[in-house]
């Protein structure tokens, strides 16, 4: 009987120590992969920042400051930038905003629009029919700005249009590498911007108006948002997976253990087995 | 002349962070030249070369589509992509422009109104890499 357990166990050790492997690469290409999503997110940050105190000043200029975009108006359609990643086994990454998205719209009357960034968000909403405006697969890894413009341009499009009523973006922020949260954010129509900045403002001289300084740096406040929530979700999802593979890399260190100790325990079974048989039988003999 | 603050931003990071005495940009109403205690000033700036003097020397560059923000203690410029002229890849740039103008033909004829405006984008940038990689 032990032979054949013996065997068994040594496969099974053999089998799941290959597994390790792999979860241990992965583990170590996300990490260093962080790393990078890291230094990426935090140089494009001082462009975002300066874009919105601009913005922000342009809309506090005048108490009667009025563009399409700054205008509430009844939500009808809505349109939902969803960012989610290209693979899977990254823990809970891409089905916590999945899940977050469909929570979002669970009471809406009409399905809203999508722009799927990411495999996993173009898979998912394909599958469930919604009306997916644009896809980008295999996109967040390489992102570059002129992309995040392109789709930027195409949610100011829609909604200048009236097309849209509403633009929320779906991303996941990193709040450290262990711990990641899906969050929304509205994009359009923009509220609550140019709370007063308490500078003197008003001085100010605009070339050629407010108004159309505002309306063209909206599409590049938006494009460097959602390059901002793009990296910021790869960074996200590079954490879940690490933590994820991590985890995994560790359950199997556990049960290589408990195999090898059952493993022994059957070695040595048999060679006490064996050494009985040896003694009884010299003992018959003698 | 005095020297003043000039900051550029790109998404990518902060492109140049220093003293200038000029800078002269193109913004949608024309060209604008900006020296120390200029007045409080926002424009929209299009694709084109810009110059900046430093130490006595202008050096230029090229922009793709931006903002300048002057202000009482430093000008800012927020672009979408800006390059050094002398660091331009003028081969990458000759190589954009056949590619963008090849696609414009193609668009042309499928008389797609969309993708034809991003061509004409692309082209329009790659000139203007160019004819700035030449003021080095």
């Amino acid at each position: 009987m032990a032979t054949g357990n013996m065997k068994d166990i040594k496969r099974r050790i053999k089998s799941v120590s290959s597994t390790r492997q792999i979860t241990k690469a992965m583990e170590l290409v996300a990490s260093s992969k962080l790393r990078k999503a890291k230094q990426r997110s935090e140089s494009g940050r001082p462009y975002f920042e300066a874009q919105y105190a601009l913005l922000a000043e342009i809309a506090s200029v005048k108490k009667d400051f009025k563009t399409i975009f700054t205008e509430p108006r009844e939500v009808k359609n809505r349109l939902f930038i969803v960012i989610a990643g290209d693979r899977g086994l990254a823990g809970g990454f891409n089905s916590n905003i999945l899940k977050a998205v469909a929570a979002a719209h669970k009471n809406d009357a009409v399905k809203p629009k999508i722009i799927a960034i990411g495999r996993k968000a173009v898979e998912y909403f394909d599958k469930r029919g919604y009306e997916v405006v644009a896809k980008y697969p295999y996109f967040a890894e390489k992102a570059k700005t002129a992309h995040c413009m392109d789709i930027a341009q195409i949610a100011v499009d829609l909604f200048a249009v009236g097309e849209v009523d509403e633009v929320e973006l779906f991303y996941t922020a990193f709040v450290s590498p262990l711990v990641q949260t899906p969050e929304c954010a509205k994009l359009l129509p923009i509220a609550n911007i140019g709370a007063g900045t308490g500078e003197d403002l008003g001085l100010i001289n605009y070339d050629p108006s407010p108004e159309a300084v505002f309306d063209r740096v909206l599409p590049k406040f938006l494009m460097s948002m959602i390059s901002c929530a793009v990296v910021e979700s790869f960074a996200s999802e590079q954490g879940a997976r690490r933590t994820a593979m991590e985890s995994a890399t560790d359950n199997a260190d556990e049960m290589i253990a408990n195999l090898s100790l059952s493993y022994n325990r059957a070695r040595q079974e048999k060679i006490t087995n064996e050494i009985t048989e040896i003694v009884s039988g010299a003992n018959a003999l003698s | 002349m005095t020297p003043f603050k000039l900051q550029i931003i790109t998404p990518d990071g902060v492109f140049f962070d220093g003293m200038t005495e000029n800078v002269i940009v193109r913004t949608t109403v024309g060209d604008k030249g900006i020296l120390a205690r200029h007045e409080p000033y926002v424009a929209a700036i299009t694709i084109s070369k810009f110059k900046v003097k430093i130490d006595g020397n202008f050096r230029y560059g090229a922009i793709s589509s931006g903002v300048i923000k002057v202000s009482k203690e430093k000008t800012v410029i927020l672009a979408q992509s800006c390059e050094w002229a002398d660091e331009i890849d003028v081969d990458r740039a000759v190589k954009a422009k056949q590619v963008a103008e090849s696609r414009i033909t193609e668009y042309e004829k499928a008389n797609d109104q969309k993708n034809l405006d991003i061509a004409e984008f692309k082209l329009k940038r790659a000139l203007n890499r160019i004819e700035a990689s030449k003021m080095r």
